[in-house]
């Protein structure tokens, strides 16, 4: 399985002068930040009197946490040199077991939540299945899991939207507030720190980390590499039903599609935050900081009137941008493959 | 005594506004034409009556829906089903998941087997399939696009005729509604999906409404979010909508699925109580929602009432009748007064009253 090809993340170089070399990786360690405060600088001095509210940031932090999660549970096979193509398929039927369980069948909210994180450790233990006992590059086994996992949502739901969850979700999602923010932004956060501690601060992360990079050094040097991926899976199955459940929780309804739509902006963050913070490798800070540099700059334009076209051009240009800068400030070198 | 005074003094006060908003003549204006609408729709039919089982006699159709994996489109075809099993014609519906190349392959498909007429439903959209829709014309065949354009809309180049909705009437309504609530002074969000056939038509009526209504008094604002982008782009947007105009007081989604994204933008940005919501479609789980008081307002149809609608209009294609211009097919006004009637929870083609099933009976005038 060598030729498997693995998810890359931008990677960084060193300078051959010592302070030229500190500066550009101080440079590209906060370049996110220094761009997501530019971007809310420019916005906050076109409308001041609307950007620059607690009830903007409030809304910003509180409605983006189905991303972070989402994001960050791609990051931990992402590192691991997997991908997972499954896990907006894992949102969203994630989110519909939930309302067919309580809406329809009127199980308690509490029961219908753990039955929906069940089923997500069980599609990250299935990936792994088939990634690891049959040799299957990861991208065919998770996409085919993922239209699997579609075809179970559509067939459950009746390709009906199913409105009426649980109160208790919503309010413990998106009603509730700490500091004026929606709690969901604290879940997401929570999250966020547990990832960034396992793999800064345990031997387990570093050895996620090692299998990403090289499997066969990983193996020569005693790491259970294939232990190490399907835990991996495992993680991002359990963490896109999560994701799945504050869906569920944001809007009190489920639908049998829309979550799909989330898959491509997890991994825009995720390379995107890979430029940034721990420059080279997929981190949960740059990720999730990601997220909020884009979404700041689309809520930017919204309140600014122009058409929702110009998001587009603005979050698909921003991630060409920010990844081109950081090449060129490590002096355009060439990725290793 | 005192408390006599305050209660005295309210009740004037709230008579003098109820007085003031009934003067009001884009109120009045407004609320005259909701009227019609809040009541339980009447059958009316869209022509002289015909015999049906006669005419149809060894006569086939075949619908392709826009996408079978569809609510809306899947129990128009239910319904049509039924009409053809008690008329005594053959109907088929080429299931498919929205792809276009699925629609060509159903297209083929009643090509070959030489059916009479193709109904293509709902946006499976004839300015893609034209080959298609040419060959079939060309082998005699009738392709009949319905539930795709408003009345005022020309009909797709091509096809045989059109079976269309009232689709400005219904942009009319949710921009009367906000008017008639707001006592002539709403300030609207509207989210549209620019790409889909019949928002135009819409839009078209909502504008003309506020327009010609409370032109001095009322003001909107037009959001397009494109049908595959709604999960990501309509929260978003609504949120910093409200927050950049704390005025608005209406959001009017224009088709009632939308309603999801927007619900948590209000709850998010805490304006439940000031910012209303007005819709069209009358999915079920958006009258759940109206029940639940989230949604205020949701224009409906009756889906199984479409299907006999568009079996009638395409039927007397088949016939050889005259084409049917409006096939009288009624919109209903669900707010939290009469939501309770589409059932707990909500069931499709439900609260609409069964008036047309009789009257559709007589029409084609089978026996009982």
């Amino acid at each position: 399985m060598r030729s498997v090809s693995k998810p890359v993340p931008m990677r960084p170089t060193r300078a051959s002068e010592p302070l030229r070399g500190a500066l550009v990786e101080w440079a590209e360690r906060l370049g996110l930040f220094i761009a997501w405060a530019a971007t809310i600088a420019m916005f906050g001095l076109i409308t001041p009197e609307t950007f620059f509210t607690w009830a903007n940031f409030s809304t910003i932090l509180g409605s983006q946490a189905v991303l972070v999660v989402l994001t960050l549970g791609l990051l931990v096979p992402l590192t691991a040199g997997d991908y997972d193509l499954s896990m907006a398929s894992v949102l969203t039927l994630s989110s519909m077991i939930i309302a067919v369980l309580n809406v329809n069948h009127q199980i308690p909210i509490g029961i219908a939540v753990g039955v929906a994180l069940a089923v997500g450790l069980l599609t990250g233990f299935l990936n792994g299945f088939f990634i690891l006992y049959f040799r299957i590059h990861s991208l065919i086994v998770t996409l085919g899991i993922g239209t699997f996992l579609h075809g179970i949502t559509l067939w459950i739901s009746d390709s009906m939207t199913i409105s009426g969850i649980s109160a208790a979700l919503v309010n413990a999602v998106i009603v509730w507030r700490f500091l004026g923010v929606p709690l969901e932004f604290y879940y997401a956060m929570a999250v966020c720190i547990a990832i960034w501690y396992v793999f800064s601060y345990t031997a387990m992360g570093r050895r996620v980390l090692f299998v990403g990079r090289g499997r066969e050094v990983a193996r020569l040097s005693g790491i259970h590499v294939d232990r190490v991926r399907w835990g991996a899976l495992i993680t991002s199955g359990f963490l896109s039903s999560l994701a799945g459940v504050l869906y569920a929780g944001t809007t009190g309804a489920a639908d049998p599609s829309s979550g799909l739509t989330y898959l491509l902006p997890a991994f825009a963050a995720a390379f995107l935050g890979s430029t940034s913070i721990e420059p080279g490798r997929f981190n949960p800070w740059g990720a999730t900081v990601a997220v909020y540099f884009l979404v700041t700059g689309i809520t930017g334009l919204s309140i600014l009137g122009v058409r929702t076209f110009v998001q587009d051009l603005f979050y698909g240009g921003a991630l060409v941008v920010a990844v081109a800068l950081s090449q060129i400030v490590r002096g355009r070198e060439e990725r290793p493959q | 005594m005192k408390a006599f005074r305050i209660l005295a003094f309210g009740l004037l006060c709230a008579a003098f506004a109820g007085s003031a908003r009934a003067q009001n003549p884009a109120v009045a204006a407004a609320e005259q034409r909701l009227a019609p609408y809040r009541k339980l729709p009447e059958f009316v039919a869209a022509g002289p009556a015909f015999d049906a089982r006669h005419c149809m006699e060894g006569k086939s159709i075949l619908g392709i829906p826009v996408s079978s994996a569809n609510p809306f489109t899947k129990n128009i075809y239910i319904a049509m089903a039924a009409v053809a099993k008690k008329v005594g014609f053959k109907f088929t519906e080429w299931e498919n998941q929205g792809q276009p190349s699925q629609w060509v392959q159903g297209m083929n498909y009643a090509i070959n087997n030489k059916y009479n007429l193709i109904d293509l439903l709902g946006g499976t959209d004839p300015k893609v399939l034209a080959p298609q829709v040419k060959a079939a014309t060309g082998a005699g065949i009738k392709v009949i696009a319905s539930h795709y354009s408003g009345f005022e809309q020309p009909a797709p180049p091509g096809v045989s005729g059109v079976v269309p909705i009232d689709y400005f009437r219904a942009g009319q309504l949710l921009a009367d509604w906000a008017i008639a609530k707001t006592g002539g002074k709403a300030n609207a969000l509207v989210i549209v999906s620019m790409e889909v056939n019949s928002t135009a038509s819409m839009l078209n009526g909502i504008k003309e409404e506020f327009d010609k209504l409370c032109p001095d008094t009322c003001k909107y604002k037009v959001i397009n979010a494109p049908v595959p982008e709604w999960s990501t782009k309509i929260q978003p947007n609504v949120q910093s909508a409200l927050l950049a105009d704390p005025s608005i007081n209406y959001i009017i989604p224009i088709y009632d699925s939308m309603s999801q994204f927007v619900v948590p933008a209000v709850t998010i940005t805490g304006k439940q109580d000031k910012v209303k919501i007005a819709t069209f479609n009358g999915t079920p789980f958006v009258l759940g929602l109206v029940q639940q008081g989230k949604v205020e307002m949701d224009i409906g149809e009756n889906l199984d009432w479409i299907g006999h609608a568009i079996a009638d209009a395409e039927m007397r294609i088949l016939c050889g009748l005259p084409e049917v211009k409006d096939p009288k097919i009624p919109f209903y006004i669900f707010d939290r007064t009469n939501a309770d009637a589409a059932g707990h929870p909500p069931q499709l083609s439900t609260g609409y009253g069964n008036a047309y099933i009789e009257g559709y009976r007589k029409l084609w005038q089978l026996a009982d």
